[in-house]
């Protein structure tokens, strides 16, 4: 009982120096449990964002597919009957593109009944790595028994094939088509149809499985009742495809913004026929001659462009272009370009084409805050396919903080400067690309920037003090005396 | 910068391009009027009748019409600076 006290005084002088150090601690290891906890969840957020299950509860209960080759595109539009057979609701579900065509995919996108957009963002499952998933964000969850209807669309490029690979002048061009038969679904399909669109009657052959029927330009395949998740069946199309296979290898646009109420937009553009090559001789004869002569050619084509353009032009490195046409229309402005030669397959072409619009279509104002609102890439041709667009947006001088909003994923390049008239550091240049890019693309882009107001005086007293120098220039130069001897008779008064 | 494009207004130029052409002739007008009266006055005086006032003043007025009239043009012709 002596030795208590001192023991106990041992032992409260332990404890105060175990709570000194745990004072000291206490920061260190909260920190390492916030950062440990802050890790997880940025596991679980990316676990979340990038792998996906797929749901058994989800069922196709219908599909109606529609294949349309009859352009240089396939596009695949499925209005899709979803059936939720589990209990719990359902907030989202997949879409999958199979391997073979995993690369050609351009655009996929998704409405629901009432043909509003649905949110996709890309995913993958744990499993298939070789396939492309997307995940739809439905805006309302699909509650136990409900069947709501959903609308996919994808767009591939590149995805018709011409065979034979070359041929003559006088020839129609042959595509070939290989395809899935069936809707490639990580889910359980109950009963699916396809509708192929080919608009033309000469089919050389194609994929017979029961039941199908063909009439009109048109082969409608199925129902098929029954599919087990990611079904494939080849399905194999070769037929006549007169329609233009252009491909826009590089479209540069470039968009200068004025504050003296004006937006120039120009666009370089590179084209390519890639359709079936031209085998033998090209004859200018022949082709002026027959008019059906180079079916599978492009003499030219249509252009559209907003309704406010003005001052067009269509040019180039050989100056203008003059086999071209302009309609003004109520809703755009209708261009009718000609190539200086028609395009056979694997020809190309390259070529200017410039306009101005008024600032205040696209531009918007709240005190120095200032938003662009303009298209990433606009209309080149109908059914366009365009391996690569690169945009630029040329600020005035001046501007400062400088975002964009983008409506899809976009490569962004770095900002640059560019100079032209009455510049002195340059213009702001904000510049991005995208690869495979189909009409499906044409979309606004929202760009804000700051420019104080009174900067729009820089440039007329920059011209201002340029003059006001000459003139202090010819003031000095009166002034001095060239003269090698003094003047014999000096100015009379 | 969180505004919305509700809240904005559309932007306009502060001059109409419509009226371009007019402000060119009107500013280049007046400002060669200057240029051709400071000249002509340069040549004109003599090293005792000179005044520097006058010359600067001439040559100011001179500059800041041709310099507008200048930008103007450049705008009507279609170069959008």
């Amino acid at each position: 009982t002596f030795v208590f006290p001192a023991n106990s005084d041992g032992v409260y002088f332990r404890l105060l120096r175990c709570q000194m150090s745990k004072i000291k601690m206490l920061p260190a290891m909260a920190k390492l449990r916030i950062s440990f906890v802050f890790l997880l969840y940025i596991l679980i957020k990316c676990e979340s964002a990038n792998v996906d299950s797929i749901s058994s509860d989800i069922r196709l209960k219908n599909v109606d597919r529609l294949v349309d080759i009859s352009s240089q595109l396939v596009k695949i539009t499925s209005k899709i009957t979803l059936e939720n057979t589990g209990a719990s609701p359902v907030k989202n579900f997949l879409i999958a593109v199979e391997e073979s065509a995993k690369n050609n995919v351009a655009f996929v996108g998704a409405k629901d009944s009432n043909n509003k957009d649905l949110r996709l963002v890309e995913t993958t499952v744990k499993g298939y790595e070789y396939v492309r998933f997307w995940r739809v964000e439905l805006k309302d969850a699909i509650n136990s028994g409900a069947t709501p209807l959903v609308t996919v669309e994808t767009v591939f490029t590149k995805a018709l094939l011409p065979y034979p690979t070359a041929i003559t002048q006088q020839e129609d061009q042959l595509v070939k088509y290989i395809g899935n038969l069936y809707t490639y679904s990580p889910y359980y399909i109950t009963s699916m149809k396809t509708s192929v669109v080919l608009n033309t009657k000469s089919v050389e052959t194609f994929t017979k499985v029961k039941p199908f029927t063909q009439q009109d330009g048109m082969i409608q395949y199925g129902p098929y009742p029954n599919l087990k998740p990611f079904s494939e069946k080849e399905l194999l199309i070769h037929y006549k495809n007169n329609a233009p296979f252009l491909t826009v290898t590089r479209v540069e646009r470039l968009i200068e913004v004025s504050h003296w109420g004006n937006i120039a937009v120009e666009e370089v553009i590179e084209v390519e026929h890639t359709g079936a090559k031209l085998k033998g001789p090209f004859s200018r004869y022949d082709y002026q001659q027959d008019h059906h002569s180079g079916p599978a050619s492009v003499r030219s084509y249509k252009t559209l462009l907003p309704a406010s353009a003005s001052d067009v032009y269509y040019r180039d490195t050989n100056g203008n272009i003059s086999t071209s046409n302009m309609k003004v229309k109520k809703d755009s402005v209708e261009l009718d370009l000609r190539p200086r030669y028609p395009l056979f397959g694997g020809w190309r072409t390259h070529y200017t084409l410039g306009y101005n619009v008024p600032s205040y279509e696209y531009l918007y104002q709240s005190g120095s805050d200032y938003l662009l609102k303009m298209r990433i890439i606009d209309h080149i041709f109908d059914d366009m396919q365009v391996d690569e667009v690169v945009t630029k947006i040329i600020l005035p001088e001046g501007s400062t903080s400088v975002k964009v909003n983008l409506p899809y994923p976009v490569t962004r390049l770095p900002d640059s400067l560019h100079y032209t008239y009455l510049d002195t550091k340059g213009r702001p240049v904000i510049s991005f690309s995208k690869k495979n890019v189909v009409e499906n693309h044409i979309q606004d882009f929202q760009l804000r920037y700051t420019f104080p107001r009174l900067l729009m005086l820089q440039e007329p007293l920059l011209v201002v003090g340029f003059l006001f120098t000459l003139f202090l220039c010819v003031i000095i130069y009166v002034r001095l005396d060239f003269s090698i001897h003094k003047s014999e008779h000096p100015h009379k008064e | 910068m969180s505004l919305e494009i509700e809240s904005m207004v559309r932007y306009t130029s502060p001059i109409n391009p419509a009226v371009f052409p007019h402000l060119t002739l009107l500013l280049l007008g007046i400002g060669i009027f200057f240029t051709a009266w400071f000249f002509v006055y340069e040549v004109t005086s003599t090293k005792v009748s000179r005044d520097l006032f006058k010359e600067l003043l001439l040559s100011l007025v001179a500059s800041l019409f041709s310099g507008f009239g200048i930008l103007f043009l450049l705008l009507w012709v279609g170069i959008y600076v």
